[in-house]
């Protein structure tokens, strides 16, 4: 059924022990089970996690190492990641200076290679009941740290993808947010997990739980140098009423693999805005599963992905629309460049009883070259009768009339494209609230868009 | 300062242009009137550097240099405007930003220092009041979302804050209602001066009661046929374009 000659996965610096095959179990679990059972050996922490620990790793080695035939993998190329000889996590020094700041007060909390570095994370006053801190589970939580794990692995969805299932056995450590009932967080929570690389399989963690109307604003970063697979997981429980800004921004080195998965759920009047840029690696997928879980929950999904080389950037989204009068709007873009490749596989599924939903869904793609792909891939499963639902998709090159428009005006021909491409990419920043972070991450598209300095300063707002 | 001598172009391999010549002098306004397809816009693109018109015989002069050698945003540094009669949106670039990367544009191929954000702000107001432009189209991207009358206006603002030394404005007045039109009059008429030159391409008389040209063209299949002042297009207001014999939208059918 699957490849028996190498164990992609499977960190080669973990024992492996023979184990008699069951006929349905796929070989290459069985490698995984022996790291699995040593990894779990070395760990002392509250039954509940090892029992989901041990239930994410069931299940994937049921569901195996994906492969091309299957529907949700089709577009994502792993035949590279699979000819790595995996290795486990490990303690490594960064310099504080290679990490990002956010140019404002912030709550920071920074991981390498997936564990906690106290030294470089820094944490001002919260407020009473709030948690923010590492989610590596210890045996005598806090009160709220054990209310928050009780959370782990609780939401549904994301059951067939296999990094999440991996993730799931073999996560360390993670970012534990918890807010309690009516608690608004001015100050933004700043996330950054670093990968040294040295072909590590790193499975970080991000737990957030925000109870009924507490508020909160959160950038998770994800940077790193040479080649890894981070395979990150964020699970975010939104109570009623509860406000949430997220702000996902994946810059790991050109030869990074990115495997990420974030699960959302959404209670009664609750509203997200998740903004989602992805800049580096050479594979960068995100599958992304929404359950609007009460009436009026409203979600804004806005994804960028730029790419160059021969860089490949998925996003996967699962709307679930499951009350009546809940909202959903997936903006997603792609710029892409040379042999760049975009996948956007975009599904919103409304339930039989979610009347009046309005869930819009659009993808545009602006290709600089001729070798450059993207795919879109709009799904819609209505069971409703009385809902707004909509979706549009356009992949194109840039507009030689706006080119010559802009060159008519005096602007040079590189600049007028690079102008073009910036306004294309830009439009998706502009949603962004977070003033610091939008200005950071404009600069940052100017930068990768190689604009002239004059031409950038002109535009900043 | 603006020479066209025997210009012959072609689009996609059909000639539409069979002979131009044509001076305008610093100071001078002309206008160029014909029917449809006679290839007015044609001769604004070729001047303006579009691709897809190809310059077969013939030459373009401004102010001595060989135009036809220079890219369009050299063209448009040198001093040259085209209004469009098809103004482009641009969404994700605000109208503001736009003028001044285009105003930075200019001084930097002249080796100045980029504008002063204050001059450029009063500048921008000034000219914002003549064209009666809303303090809101500058946070607009450009021309997205604006009405035809809105898109022409902002070509004339345009202008009038780059005050180009030689503007052709394409069919600006198509579309317009009156007090529109008498707004991009107004922003021609507040540039005009004995240094800057202007060639207003229209297909009616109306635009050239207030914008009162120094020549007037007609210009029929790819040809000038006939010059004169004024009241040639009082004329040709009258009689129309039958008189020149000449099978109408020619040009345009052959283009198409």
């Amino acid at each position: 059924m699957r490849s028996t000659t190498r164990n992609p996965v499977a960190p080669a610096g973990w024992p492996l022990e023979t184990v008699v095959m069951t006929v349905t179990a796929p070989v290459l679990s069985d490698r995984y089970r022996s790291a699995f059972d040593t990894f779990l050996a070395n760990r002392r922490e509250p039954d509940a996690i090892t029992r989901s620990r041990r239930a994410a790793f069931e299940r994937f080695a049921m569901l195996g190492w994906p492969t091309r035939q299957q529907e949700a993998w089709r577009f994502t190329d792993l035949s590279t990641l699979q000819t790595i000889d995996l290795q486990p996590p490990a303690d490594a020094l960064v310099d504080a200076t290679a990490l990002p700041n956010l140019a404002s007060a912030a709550h920071r909390l920074v991981f390498i290679n997936g564990r906690f570095a106290p030294g470089l994370s820094k944490l001002a006053h919260l407020p009473e009941g709030t948690f923010i801190g590492s989610l590596n589970p210890h045996p005598n939580p806090s009160p709220s740290e054990r209310e928050a794990e009780y959370q782990l692995d609780r939401l549904p969805g994301l059951s067939q993808h296999p990094f999440a299932a991996l993730n799931g056995a073999f996560w360390e450590d993670g970012a534990l947010i918890h807010l309690p009932r009516g608690t608004m967080l001015e100050t933004p929570v700043h996330v950054i997990f670093y990968a040294t690389g040295g072909d590590r399989a790193v499975y970080p963690r991000l737990l957030l739980t925000l109870a009924d109307s507490a508020q909160a604003n959160v950038v998770v970063e994800y940077h790193g140098q040479g080649r890894s697979l981070n395979a990150p997981v964020a699970e975010l429980h939104l109570g009623d009423g509860a406000t949430l800004a997220y702000h996902q921004l994946q810059e790991e080195s050109a030869q990074a693999f990115h495997l990420g998965a974030i699960r959302l759920r959404q209670g009664r009047d609750s509203q997200t805005q998740l903004h989602l840029l992805s800049l580096g690696g050479q594979l960068a997928r995100t599958d992304l599963e929404v359950l609007l879980d009460g009436e009026h929950a409203a979600c804004l999904l806005n994804g960028l992905t730029v790419g160059r080389d021969n860089q490949a950037g998925n996003y996967y989204v699962r709307v679930d629309h499951a009350y009546p009068h809940g909202s959903s709007q997936q903006l997603f873009k792609s710029v892409l460049d040379d042999k760049a490749r975009a996948v956007f596989d975009g599904m919103i599924h409304v339930r039989p009883h979610a009347q009046k939903t309005d869930a819009r869904q659009s993808s545009r793609n602006l290709l600089l070259s001729k070798q450059a792909l993207a795919n879109s891939n709009p799904r819609l499963e209505i069971l409703a009768d009385d809902v707004k639902c909509g979706h549009g998709s356009s992949t194109g090159f840039l507009d030689p009339n706006a080119e010559f428009y802009l060159r008519a005006r005096g602007i040079g021909a590189a600049q007028a494209r690079a102008l073009l491409v910036y306004a294309f990419a830009n439009d998706s920043l502009n949603a962004i609230t977070l003033t610091p972070l939008r200005e950071r991450l404009t600069r940052l598209l100017a930068d990768r868009l190689a604009l002239d300095d004059r031409m950038t300063e002109e535009l900043k707002p | 300062m603006l020479e066209i001598r025997n210009l012959h172009a072609t689009v996609e391999g059909r000639e539409i242009l069979n002979g131009i010549d044509l001076t305008i002098r610093p100071g001078e306004v002309h206008a160029i009137m014909g029917p449809n397809g006679s290839g007015k816009s044609t001769l604004a693109n070729v001047i303006a550097g579009r691709d897809g018109y190809v310059v077969t015989e013939g030459e373009i002069r401004f102010d001595g240099k060989n135009l036809l050698e220079m890219a369009p945003e050299t063209r448009a540094c040198e001093g040259l405007f085209l209004a469009f009669q098809y103004p482009v949106e641009i969404p994700g670039v605000a109208n503001l930003y736009f003028l001044k990367a285009a105003v930075n544009a200019v001084r930097k191929y002249r080796n100045e220092p980029p504008v002063d954000a204050m001059d450029f702000w009063e500048l921008i107001h000034e000219r914002m009041e003549l064209v009666q432009m809303a303090d809101s189209m500058l946070k607009r991207s450009v021309n997205e979302g604006f009405s035809g009358g809105e898109k022409k206006r902002n070509e004339v603002f345009q202008m009038t804050v780059l005050q180009p030394r030689f503007a052709v404005l394409d069919e600006t007045d198509s579309g317009l209602d009156i007090d529109a039109l008498k707004v991009v009059a107004d922003g021609v008429n507040a540039l005009r001066g004995p240094e800057r030159g202007f060639l207003v391409i229209t297909h009616y008389q109306r635009l050239l009661d207030y914008i009162v040209p120094d020549y007037v063209h007609v210009l029929v299949n790819g040809r000038i046929v006939r010059s004169g002042d004024k009241s040639l297009a009082l004329e040709l207001e009258e009689q129309g374009y039958a008189l020149y014999n000449e099978e109408p939208g020619r040009a345009r059918r052959v283009a198409a």
